[in-house]
């Protein structure tokens, strides 16, 4: 299997704290993947790097078939080469309705000039209804979004996500502030996900990364502590004592 | 299949028609083509005042959509001024100079004329010749481009820099007016090529329209205004509108969102901005004739400043209250300054307006700041009954440039 995304040997460091640590990483086409640690374990900065937020002071990013670095590409060439990102806190453009929220995250030419030129088609508007039906905002689409409740703001930019159609999603603890039931229908989205797309889930939670059922990678100060089933990690000596002796 | 984009926004349709109204009753009311109580120095008092408008809607798409408070934006305005006023100059003199020379016994070769007219010109800021940046000045066409190419080159270097160094918030501010301000002090120099602090004058003189007189020129340019503004504001609305327009308010609300969505922010900052440049350039060049004079101290940083107030309390992010803005400051302005305000006697102290005007004007800049965020355009809202979301003081997004609270609607 080649990888999609191949992170080799990323170190990082802010005024002297070593965010990330010589640290490697792969992950496959359709992959399902969930990444834990403690906090300030730099599963935040990670993202940071693969999305081109934060540069890395040493270290490769290669993505896709042709291995190209992402560490010439800015935040956006990046997100236009495939990789889409949710944050932590929901982003949603709060001053626009959920419409104009999906429309602007539908895959289509990103240039000022072609925007200018765009037009809704009786295509876009049935996929935007579509993508709002799959994310359970289908009656919310002419409403602002900062009018939505907090999970359906994490809905919304899940639905963005998927408008964007990315071959590799990053996931940044979706299931903060959801309530279980939220939960229980956000594993079932990101499993559904994995099927067709590459995702990477930052999760805190113990019991939503065991109900994803996928490859773990354990972090902690900056580089890989363990990988492999949950039960595997959880086994593991090194792992409990960092981080599940504490919790 | 869609509706036409005035129909999607029947405020354009509402502002059109207001214009044309207004335009109409103007020439009606005029000295050169109606009845004649308002007279030509306020016929061109009312043309000016379209042409801030104009340079205030071209203001709002940049600060109230995009979320960049240019504190430079009247830099293009006088600058589009200079460039029609070269040619407005060389032109009139050039008739004036052949008029005279004509009575020579022998006919004055071009090179004679021209150095004439150089001489003419030039003579205040002590120099005969024409400086490089006067070669198009003798074609009509070739300043008009001018009025179009240099300040929009001027935004495109600028911007350029600026944004891909991703300077924002008050260092964009800072910079903008540092921009105008070396710009003016350059422009103060005799040598700048462009007369120094004469500036250019006698630009109301149309050449090849003397016959006109300037009863009947004002209400031409009244009416050369009116229409500027209106395509103006159409074109505005429609970049405005749609995607794009929805694009440019996501980069004022979370530009960093906008990046991970795969939009290059810098390049949308850098096509409103340029866009923004051109459209006040053309107001310039509309304005400046109606005024007759230029000089570099329209290019002062504070010029620009009053165009950020006359937006902020007509209504940012929405078109018609930067053109309300700044046709009720402006006009109210010229009132209080023209020494027509009735002075206030206080018995132990006597309130003269013109003095006093620039406090009012700062105080209620501020109320208007701190309890009527939406300014003029807020009335609008109460009549429609629209009314602010309620989110606990929370701006709508992480940006410094984003919309408040009080300035949003459910």
């Amino acid at each position: 299997m080649t990888a999609l995304l191949e992170v080799r040997g990323i170190s990082v460091s802010f005024d002297g704290f070593r965010a990330i640590n010589n640290l490697s990483f792969e992950i496959g086409e359709c992959e399902l993947r969930a990444i834990i640690g403690p906090n300030g374990a730099g599963k935040t900065t990670f993202m940071d790097i693969v999305t081109g937020k934060t540069r890395p002071n040493e270290g490769q990013v290669l993505w896709g078939e042709g291995s190209k670095s992402l560490l010439r590409m800015n935040e956006s060439q990046i997100a236009q080469a495939g990789i889409g990102r949710k944050f932590q806190r929901p982003t949603v453009f709060e001053d626009q309705t959920v419409a104009e929220n999906l429309t602007m995250a539908l895959s289509a030419p990103r240039g000022p000039f072609s925007v200018l030129r765009w037009r809704p088609s009786a295509d876009s508007a049935a996929r935007v209804a579509e993508l709002a039906a799959e994310v359970g905002l289908a009656e919310h689409l002419s409403r602002k979004s900062g009018e939505l409740s907090h999970g359906q703001k994490q809905w919304l930019e899940i639905g963005m996500l998927l408008a964007q159609d990315p071959r590799l999603l990053l996931v940044d603890e979706p299931a903060a502030g959801m309530t279980l039931a939220e939960r229980e229908q956000t594993t079932t989205l990101l499993r559904r996900l994995s099927e067709k797309h590459a995702v990477v889930v930052v999760e805190h939670d113990m019991d939503f990364v065991r109900r994803l059922d996928c490859k773990v990678t354990v972090l902690h100060e900056g580089s890989v502590l363990a990988e492999g089933s949950l039960d595997h990690v959880t086994a593991n000596p090194e792992v409990i004592e960092v981080y599940l002796g504490r919790g | 299949m869609r509706k036409p984009l005035v129909l999607r926004h029947p405020s354009i349709l509402v502002f059109l028609g207001v214009l044309a109204v207004f335009t109409v009753a103007v020439t009606i009311l005029s000295t050169g083509y109606g009845t004649g109580p308002i007279s030509t120095s306020m016929v061109k008092t009312l043309g000016k005042t379209l042409c801030l408008a104009l340079a205030a809607v071209a203001m709002d798409l940049v600060w109230g959509y995009a979320g960049i408070l240019s504190l430079g934006q009247m830099a293009f305005f006088a600058l589009g001024g200079y460039m029609i006023g070269m040619w407005l100059m060389v032109a009139r003199t050039e008739g004036i100079v052949t008029g005279t020379l004509a009575n020579l016994p022998i006919p004055p070769t071009d090179t004679e004329i021209s150095a004439a007219v150089a001489t003419q010109i030039f003579g205040v800021v002590g120099s005969d010749q024409f400086p490089l940046i006067w070669a198009f000045s003798g074609s009509l066409w070739g300043q008009l481009l001018m009025v179009v190419l240099v300040p929009g080159l001027l935004a495109l270097v600028f911007g350029w820099l600026a944004f891909r160094s991703r300077v924002n918030g008050v260092y964009l501010s800072i910079l903008t007016q540092a921009m105008t301000l070396a710009l003016a002090l350059y422009l103060f120099q005799n040598d700048s090529g462009l007369r120094g602090n004469n500036g250019l004058s006698g630009l109301q003189n149309i050449p090849g329209l003397d016959a006109v007189g300037q009863e009947k020129l004002s209400i031409w340019f009244l009416w050369a205004s009116a229409v500027a503004l209106g395509l103006g504001y159409l074109l505005i609305a429609w970049v405005a509108s749609g995607k794009f327009g929805s694009v440019t308010r996501a980069i004022r609300d979370d530009e960093a969102r906008v990046r991970f969505l795969g939009y290059s922010v810098e390049g949308y900052k850098l096509v409103v901005f340029v866009l923004a440049a051109v459209v006040t350039a053309i107001a310039g060049a509309l304005y400046y004739p109606q005024a007759g004079i230029i000089n570099p101290a329209e290019l002062a940083p504070i010029a620009s400043i009053y165009l950020a107030v006359w937006v902020a309390i007509g209504g940012r992010g929405r078109l018609y209250g930067a053109a309300i803005g700044a046709v009720f400051v402006s006009m109210l302005s010229s009132w209080f300054t023209g020494g027509r305000a009735p002075d206030v006697n206080l018995g132990f102290y006597t309130i003269k307006w013109v003095d006093w005007w620039q406090v009012l004007l700062g105080l209620s800049f501020v109320l208007v700041t701190l309890f009527a965020p939406k300014g003029i355009s807020g009335l609008v809202d109460w009549f429609e009954g629209l009314r602010p979301p309620r989110r606990r003081g929370a701006a709508l997004g992480p940006d410094m440039g984003s919309l408040r609270e009080k300035e949003a609607v459910e």
